[in-house]
C-alpha cells in the first residue's frame, strides 16, 4: 500500500505530543452509556445500561453484552458499530487459538490480542481508531478476569471498573462498596446499585443488561427476568 | 500495511505446499510415497423414532499394522451434531475441527442452534474443493430444528441423504445388518442394537475394523456418546505378572541425573507503581 | 524404500507410576551404511516434556528447530511451559499444514502433565494424533517394538523398573531391525529428575 490518497495514519501527533484521534476517541466512549464489571472473588460480573433511543425499539432485538468464547464475555461502552468488529475478530482470534492448541485462549492472551487490533487503528492508513473502551471478563486456569481495553490499546487489570457516562460517580461508588473478599452474588448487586446511581429513570431488565461467569466458566447473560430478580433482591 | 513479521504458520491460511516438490524428487530417487494412519473403519448411522444414533469401531491402522487398538472415531460437530470418519485419520480429523469451528462462530453471529445441513454444506464444500486429495469419508448425522437427519459424505464431496448409512472397508458387512434389521421408527433400545450389530458385523468380518464399539445417541435437547459401548474384544494374552527384570539387568554406559528445581511460586506482590 | 527407511530409527516412550520414559537407539546410517553412533532424536522441549522424532535425520533436525522456536515463543507470550497435551496438538497443527508434502517424521510425544500425570502421544507424518494409556513406538523398528512392548510392559511401574523394560523392549527391537541401533538413550523423567542413561548395545 502506500499509492492512496488516504493511505496515511489519519492519526498523527499534534506538536504537543498528543494523539488527539485518541482523545476524541475517549470522548465518544465518555458519552456512551454507562458499563461497569466487578471482579468476585469466584467470579466476575460485567453491566451496562441499555437506553433505547425509541420506546418503539424492539428492546430483546438489542444485546450488548456478547460471548468471545463460552468463558469469556465482553461489554463496551461508545459507538456500539465499532464494537461488532472488534468482538468478530476477537472470536476469530479465539477460535484461531483453539485449532492449534486445542485449549482454550486464556483470557490475557485474548485481552492482548483484542488490544493489539486496536492498536493497529491508530497507527494504520486510512483507518480511525475504536470509539469504543471494552470491558472483557472471563474465568480460565488463573481464575477469574477482568479486563478494560482503550481506544489506544492500552489495557488494564481491574478488580473493579466502569466505562462510559458517569465514570467518576460510577467508580468512587465502586470504591466504596467493593471488598476483596466478595462473592460473585454480592458482586451483581453492588453492579446494580452502581448502575442506578447514575440512572435515569426507572430501572429495569428491559433496560440494563448483566454477564457474569463463575468458577463453573460458563458465562451467561442475564435473562430481563432474571435482571429483575435481582433488582428485587437489592431493593 | 506491510507485514514484515516473522511468517508462522495458521492453520486457516490452508496447506502448505513448500515441501512439494524437495519430496516429489525423493520419491523420483527411488523412494516409496509416505503411508499415513488410515482408519480402514465400519462406521455407520441411522435414523430411529426420535434422534440419530451413530456408530463406530475403534481401531486404526497404519497399512497392515494396527496403530491404535481403541482410537475415537466419532468426532464432535456442534453440541447436536456429531460425525463418523473414516479414511485418513489426520483428514477426519482436521475437516471435523474445521466444521466445528466455522460453525461455532457461525452460531455466536446468528444466535440459533446450528443445522445439519450448514455442516454438511461446509463439508462437501471443502471437500470437492480438493478433489479428493483430503481423503474423509464421513456419516454425518444430527438433530435440529428441523428435525432428525442423517448424511454421508465422500471424499470427492458428494452426499447422499439417508434413513441409515454405512461407510469404510466395513460398509459391506454393516450394510447387511441394516439392510435385514431396519425398520422406520425403531425404538432407542431397537436402534442401538441394531447399530451396535452392524459395527460388529464390521468388527468381525472386515480386517480392517476391530476392537470396540462406540455409539452416540442424538435426539432433540441432548446426546449421550457411548464410549466403548460394547468390547467384544479383550486382552486374552496377558502375563499376570508381565516380565520383571532385575534392577541393573541392562548395561548402562553412563548415567545423568538431573534434579528439577522446584517452580517459584510468588505469594505476594505489592502492586508496581505506575 | 520408503523415505522413512533412508536413515534408520527406533522410538519408544512408556507410562509408569507418576513417570514416563522415552528411549530412542543412536544410530544416523545412510541405507546400510552407518553414519553415525551419536546422533539424537530425543529433545528436551521443557524440563518436563520431550518430543523424539523419527524418519528422516534432516526432517527431524528442522522440525525439532521450528517446534523449539514456536514454544519459545509460547513460553514468552503466556509466561508458562506447554502442557503435554497442548504442544501435541501444536505439533499436529504444524503436520497437517504440510499435509500434501509432508515431513518424513514420526513423533513420540511424552510428558508430565501439570499435576504430575504422564502423558504419551504419537502421530503420524500428517499430524493423526495417537494418545495412549501405556506405550507408543516409532521408527523403522516401530513393528518389532510393537511386539516387544505388547508383552513387557505392564502398569504402575516405578522409575527403575520402567528404565529396565523400556531399555530391554528397545534393545530387543532394534536387535531385529538392521537399520536401527548401535545404543541407546533413555530419558526417564519423574516429578523431581530427570535420569538419562545411555545404552550399550550390538554394534552390527
Amino acid at each position: 500500500m502506500g499509492d492512496s490518497q488516504y493511505s496515511f495514519s489519519l492519526t498523527t501527533f499534534s506538536p504537543s505530543g498528543k494523539l488527539v484521534q485518541i482523545e476524541y476517541a475517549l470522548m465518544a466512549v465518555a458519552a456512551g452509556q454507562t458499563s461497569l464489571g466487578i471482579k468476585a472473588s469466584n467470579g466476575v460480573v460485567i453491566a451496562t445500561e441499555k437506553k433505547l433511543p425509541s420506546i418503539l425499539v424492539d428492546e430483546t432485538s438489542v444485546r450488548k453484552i456478547q460471548l468471545i468464547t463460552p468463558n469469556i464475555g465482553v461489554v463496551y461502552s461508545g459507538m456500539g458499530p465499532d464494537s461488532r468488529v472488534l468482538v468478530r475478530k476477537s472470536r476469530k482470534q479465539a477460535q484461531q487459538y483453539y485449532r492449534l492448541y486445542k485449549e482454550h485462549i486464556p483470557v490475557s492472551q485474548l485481552v492482548r490480542e483484542t488490544a493489539a487490533v486496536m492498536q493497529e487503528f491508530t497507527q494504520s492508513g486510512g483507518v480511525r481508531p475504536f470509539g469504543v473502551s471494552l470491558l472483557i471478563a472471563g474465568f480460565d486456569d488463573d481464575g477469574p478476569h477482568l479486563y478494560q481495553v482503550d481506544p489506544s490499546g492500552s489495557y488494564f487489570s481491574w478488580k473493579a471498573s466502569a466505562i462510559g457516562k458517569n465514570v467518576s460517580n460510577a467508580e468512587t461508588f465502586l470504591e466504596k462498596r467493593y471488598t476483596d473478599d466478595m462473592e460473585l452474588e454480592d458482586a451483581v448487586h453492588t453492579a446494580i446499585l452502581t448502575l442506578k446511581e447514575g440512572f435515569e429513570g426507572q430501572i429495569s431488565g428491559k433496560n440494563i443488561e448483566i454477564g457474569i461467569v463463575g468458577p463453573d466458566r460458563k458465562f451467561k447473560v442475564l435473562t430481563p427476568a432474571e435482571v429483575d430478580d435481582y433488582l428485587a433482591e437489592v431493593e | 500495511m506491510a507485514k514484515a513479521d516473522v511468517k508462522l504458520p495458521q492453520m486457516q491460511s490452508g496447506f502448505d505446499f513448500g515441501l512439494c516438490r524437495r519430496n516429489d524428487m525423493l520419491v523420483k530417487q527411488g523412494g516409496k510415497p509416505a503411508k499415513f494412519l488410515k482408519t480402514g473403519t465400519t462406521i455407520v448411522g441411522l435414523v430411529y423414532k426420535d434422534g440419530v444414533i451413530l456408530g463406530a469401531d475403534t481401531r486404526a491402522t497404519e497399512g497392515e499394522i494396527v496403530a491404535d487398538k481403541n482410537c475415537e472415531k466419532i468426532h464432535y460437530i456442534a453440541p447436536n451434531i456429531y460425525c463418523c470418519g473414516a479414511g485418513t485419520a489426520a483428514d477426519t480429523e482436521a475437516v471435523t475441527d474445521m466444521v466445528s469451528s466455522q460453525l461455532e462462530l457461525h452460531r455466536y453471529a446468528t444466535g440459533r442452534e446450528s443445522r445439519v445441513v450448514t455442516a454438511l454444506t461446509i463439508l462437501k464444500s471443502h471437500l470437492f474443493s480438493y478433489k479428493g486429495y483430503v481423503s474423509a469419508a464421513l456419516v454425518l448425522g444430527g438433530v435440529d430444528i428441523t428435525g432428525p437427519h442423517l448424511h454421508a459424505v465422500y471424499p470427492h464431496g458428494s452426499t447422499d441423504t439417508l434413513p441409515f448409512a454405512t461407510m469404510g472397508s466395513g460398509s459391506l458387512a454393516a450394510m447387511s445388518i441394516f439392510e435385514s434389521g431396519y425398520k422406520e421408527d425403531l425404538t432407542r433400545e431397537e436402534g442401538m442394537e441394531l447399530v451396535s450389530a452392524a459395527i460388529c458385523a464390521g468388527i468381525f468380518n472386515d480386517l480392517g475394523s476391530g476392537s470396540n464399539v462406540d455409539l452416540c445417541v442424538i435426539t432433540k435437547g441432548g446426546k449421550e456418546y457411548l464410549r466403548n459401548y460394547k468390547k467384544p474384544n479383550p486382552r486374552t494374552y496377558i502375563r499376570e505378572k508381565g516380565y520383571s527384570f532385575a534392577k541393573g539387568h541392562t548395561q548402562v554406559l553412563s548415567t545423568t541425573i538431573v534434579p528439577l528445581k522446584d517452580k517459584v511460586t510468588i505469594i505476594e506482590g505489592e502492586a508496581m507503581e505506575e | 524404500m520408503s523415505i522413512f527407511t533412508y536413515n534408520g530409527s527406533a522410538l519408544v516412550a512408556m507410562v509408569g507410576k507418576e513417570c514416563f520414559a522415552i528411549a530412542s537407539d543412536r544410530r544416523l546410517g545412510v541405507q546400510f551404511q552407518t553414519i553415525a553412533t551419536d546422533f539424537q532424536r530425543i529433545f528436551k522441549v521443557h524440563d518436563k516434556l520431550y518430543i523424539g522424532l523419527s524418519g528422516l535425520a534432516s526432517d527431524v533436525q528442522t522440525l525439532q528447530q521450528r517446534l523449539q522456536f514456536r514454544h519459545k515463543l509460547y513460553q514468552l507470550r503466556e509466561e508458562r511451559d506447554m502442557r503435554p497435551e497442548t504442544f501435541a496438538h501444536l505439533v499436529s497443527a504444524m503436520l497437517y499444514e504440510k499435509r500434501f508434502g509432508p515431513y518424513f517424521c514420526q513423533p513420540v510425544i511424552g510428558g508430565l502433565d501439570r499435576d504430575d500425570k504422564p502423558f504419551i502421544c504419537t502421530m503420524d507424518s500428517i499430524g493423526a494424533i495417537e494418545h495412549s494409556k501405556d506405550f507408543v513406538v516409532s521408527g523403522t523398528a516401530s513393528e518389532s517394538l510393537y511386539g516387544a512392548c505388547e508383552s513387557m510392559f505392564k502398569p504402575e511401574m516405578d522409575p527403575e523398573e520402567l528404565f529396565e523394560t523400556i531399555s530391554q523392549a528397545l534393545l530387543a527391537s532394534v536387535d531385529r531391525d538392521c537399520l536401527s541401533g548401535w545404543g541407546g538413550i533413555v530419558y526417564v523423567v519423574t516429578p523431581d529428575q530427570v535420569i538419562t542413561r545411555t545404552l550399550k548395545g550390538r554394534m552390527d
